[in-house]
């Protein structure tokens, strides 16, 4: 089974998870509650 | 050829009923002869059709234009036409700018004159904008070898390589196998007609 | 398949692969590789002495293992070239003990144990694909019992079983106990319309095949009970419904459910299989002597390297993607290359031909004319403003641009390769590209001419001239209404849209920017939007880190089709745009403020603009 992310859409704010694989390259992605393409990946915290 | 002033043409398509009715042609004509370099502005009622063509011709000339902008229909139906029209009056075909104001404003906004007035306005505004900008384009030419490479001998390469060596050009026709026939060759019968692959 | 071979204007090379390609259209370099066939082909005449003698005896793949060939074989009697071909992975050679026994009964003296790989170099002006399909192998579907049970084939190894010129001669017999079968089953969509395993596309011609092969068996065998187990029967074709009637006619009998485990009887070696037969609702055992399972089309497993020399892409289904799914149906995104048969998808014989025969007249349109014009719209580099970093030649889904990294040579742009996406531009970071008929020098006053008067009410909208541009049409075509606030800027290709627009736009005073293009399968230019999702990726960073809600950058992906997409994408980015408040807009005005364009270029102001022709 492929990595997970957490994403957000940056249309209607959903977060959800999506198979990532850093990888492989940039990756056509669509938010599950809206269907906006504005899919953006949250990275980690740095400290 | 060193131009020295900027002379637009703004050609404004009534396109029957389909963008005069929802939104001010008129209107949007006007507010075309008020920005920059641009010297005329006309109304058609159908400017892809001969007589709107021969408009643009005539204000070509008798305006001495050197960019016409058609605010129409998408591009995607009538640049052809329009690049046609300008070359046709010894204008370089890309000197030539087209504004949607049909398929992304009349007819989406068939409710709302106003905003829809308003907004052909802007669309009008940015395809001056860059037709200001436009510079004359020469689509390069190079030669053809009138030879082709098929990739593959199965039943499609095959009916490829033999309608164009039938046509008359030298045809190159590489397979894998140590034979061609692909997977048509390993089966029995085919359908609909049950007749023998081989 | 002999027309071929007869041809005075074919030059056939099998055994042999295509390991480079250079050029463009119309000027085509090609090297093939003719694998060494150890037998001279022009010589041999197939008599077939060769391989009475050979003493190496190995599976015969073309019989998909039925039966056996010798390590110097002909693939099938009817080869074209008729001639035999030494496996020597097979073969004992001379070495370390001389077998050489197929070197001395061969009368033409024909056969070279030294013969060695040649290269061809060829020039074309178009090339055909026409790399064909593999077959599904339904091994991982542990359920069907596919190589656990003798008596489980596939619809490929059915054709050999039934096929005249086959292991067996014709007689249809079945693996355990070599009997003809009195009763056989076939499963359909084997590997295809799958969620979970295999593939999710229906692969065309297995509910056809199928038919087929149950007419078959009832013309050899008027007896023989056959059962088709199956979850929907596409017999959509022309003559399609007849032979559908005509196999139900003579007792094949449709039963709609697929087998959910199926067991073997350890004695009789039987197949007993547990259906839910989903016209009745009822669960039903059916005993059968043997099985077939109607395996689906899978693309070329050894596609990568044709995809990576012709500069072609994949649908997800894996097979090659068109320039246009209805308008350009042959024609591969790469201009002079063209597909034919299932390379492009999985089709069947019929249609195979019919492609081939248009990829042909559509190559035949080119290979006519003696020169051709090339895209007008190509991008220009600026030798004096290149530091020969590379990157446009990174970015170019095209190999259109030759750049020396090493010894500093400025980047070039081959015109005729160039397709005018625009995304080497965009990726600049030096502003040494020109996108000819989208230059940064058109693109800017026209964010200008929108944010110029109430910039605050307006959406800039930047639209691919393929996909989004065509999806803005479509809703317009349907008249589908949505809000007046979009203004939309074409590019070629999304790829083409410059960090530097979108900042340049939100310090005018722009609340929103959308930024359209294809949906990755139909990017017109490969890959090229996969630029933009990154570039739009590393704006939402860069917008945060100044403070800007990176929200306000949109991004969609909408094809010349989506009409209602379109008109949705619209309306929702509207609400978006009217929560934005004139604080926020002042406040991104002022932190962009010091922003300039990028490289040593300077955006002309308007006062300074002057025309050149």
């Amino acid at each position: 089974m492929a990595e997970e992310a957490n994403f957000k859409c940056l249309r209607c704010g959903q977060e959800f998870k999506l198979p990532y694989d850093p990888k492989a390259g940039p990756q056509e992605r669509t938010c599950p509650k809206c269907r906006s393409n504005s899919v953006r990946r949250i990275k980690e915290q740095k400290k | 050829m060193k131009e020295d002033k900027l002379r637009i043409g703004v050609f404004v398509c009534e396109c029957g009923l389909n963008i005069a009715g929802s939104l001010d042609c008129e209107e949007v004509k006007k507010y075309a002869e008020t920005l920059e370099d641009v010297v005329v502005s006309v109304v058609n009622k159908y400017t892809c059709a001969d007589p709107g063509q021969n408009e643009i011709k005539k204000y070509i000339k008798e305006h001495n234009l050197n960019r016409v902008v058609v605010a129409s229909c998408t591009p995607l139906m009538h640049e052809p036409t329009f690049r046609t029209c300008v070359a046709e009056a010894g204008l370089n075909p890309y000197l030539f700018e087209m504004a949607n104001i049909r398929e992304h404003c009349s007819w989406v906004h068939l409710h709302d004159r106003k905003a829809a007035t308003e907004k052909a306005k802007d669309i009008v505004k940015v395809a001056v904008a860059k037709a200001r900008h436009l510079k004359p384009q020469i689509e390069a030419e190079v030669p053809v070898t009138n030879k082709v490479l098929v990739i593959g001998g199965g039943v499609a390469g095959i009916q490829a390589a033999l309608d164009l060596a039938d046509t008359g050009y030298q045809v190159y026709l590489v397979e894998k196998q140590p034979s061609i026939g692909g997977i048509m060759a390993q089966l029995d019968k085919t359908y609909p007609t049950m007749d023998c692959s081989i | 398949m002999m027309d071929v071979g007869r041809h005075p204007r074919i030059k056939l090379f099998v055994y042999s692969e295509v390991e480079d390609v250079s050029g463009y259209v119309g000027n085509f370099k090609v090297k093939v590789r003719k694998k060494a066939r150890y037998v001279d082909e022009n010589e041999c005449n197939a008599c077939a002495e060769c391989a009475k003698i050979c003493p190496v005896v190995v599976p015969d793949e073309f019989q998909m293992g039925f039966s056996s060939r010798k390590a110097i074989y002909i693939q099938l009697p009817q080869a074209v070239p008729s001639a035999y071909v030494l496996d020597m992975n097979a073969c004992l050679g001379n070495n370390p003990i001389a077998c050489g026994k197929c070197v001395e009964v061969c009368d033409k003296k024909c056969i070279d144990y030294d013969m060695q790989d040649q290269f061809i170099d060829l020039e074309v002006g178009a090339i055909i694909v026409a790399s064909g399909m593999d077959v599904y192998d339904p091994t991982e579907l542990d359920e069907f019992g596919y190589t656990r049970f003798d008596n489980v084939i596939t619809s490929m190894e059915f054709e050999r079983l039934i096929c005249a010129g086959g292991p067996t001669t014709g007689h249809f017999i079945r693996l355990s106990d070599r009997e003809t079968p009195k009763t056989i089953g076939f499963v359909q969509c084997v590997g295809s319309r799958s969620e979970r395993r295999g593939n999710r596309y229906c692969s065309n011609i297995c509910c056809m095949n199928t038919i087929k092969d149950t007419v078959l068996l009832k013309d050899h065998y008027p007896d023989i009970e056959v059962k088709v187990f199956y979850m929907d029967l596409r017999a959509f074709g022309k003559g399609f419904e007849d032979l559908l009637r005509r196999s139900r006619s003579e007792g094949v009998k449709y039963i709609r459910g697929i087998p959910g485990e199926i067991y073997e009887d350890s004695k009789t070696k039987n197949l007993i299989l547990d259906v839910e037969n989903t016209t009745t609702g009822e669960v039903e055992k059916h005993e059968l002597d043997m099985l077939v399972l109607s395996v689906g089309v899978i693309p070329r497993q050894d596609g990568d390297l044709i995809q990576k020399l012709l500069t072609l892409s994949r649908t997800v289904d894996g097979f090659f993607m068109e320039s246009h799914p209805k308008l350009k149906p042959v024609d591969a995104p790469t201009r002079g290359v063209f597909f034919a048969g299932c390379s492009e998808s999985p089709k069947d014989v019929k249609d195979s031909v019919t492609q081939a025969s248009a990829s042909a007249s559509r190559a035949g349109i080119l290979l006519s004319s003696d020169r051709i014009k090339v895209e007008a719209i190509t991008s220009v580099i600026d030798k004096d403003k290149c530091t020969s970093c590379g990157i446009c030649y990174q970015a170019c889904p095209f190999k259109a641009i030759v750049v020396d990294r090493k010894a500093k040579i400025p980047a070039e742009v081959i015109e005729a390769a160039c397709a005018g996406c625009g995304t080497c531009g965009a990726e600049c970071p030096f502003g040494a590209v020109t996108m000819k008929h989208f230059t940064d020098e058109q693109i800017f006053p026209q964010i200008d001419a929108i944010l110029e008067e109430n910039p605050q009410d307006k959406i800039v909208v930047f639209a691919c001239n393929w996909c989004s541009y065509q999806g803005g049409d479509n809703a317009g075509m349907s008249r589908l209404q949505y809000p007046a606030t979009g203004r939309i800027i074409r590019t070629m290709c999304s790829g083409r849209v410059d960090e530097q627009f979108i900042l340049y736009a939100f310090s005018k005073g722009a609340p929103i920017v959308l930024v359209s293009g294809c949906h990755f399968a139909d990017c017109h230019y490969i890959d090229a939007n996969r630029w933009t999702q990154k570039r739009v990726e590393k704006l939402w960073d860069k917008l945060e880190r100044k403070g800007i809600r990176p929200e306000r950058l949109q991004l969609e992906w909408i094809s010349a089709a989506e009409g209602q997409k379109f008109a949705k994408v619209m309306r929702e980015i509207e609400e978006m745009r009217q929560k934005v408040t004139p604080e926020e807009i002042e406040h991104t005005k002022k932190v962009l403020s010091d922003w300039k364009p990028k490289g040593a270029k300077r955006r002309p102001k308007k006062a300074e603009v002057k025309i050149e022709a």
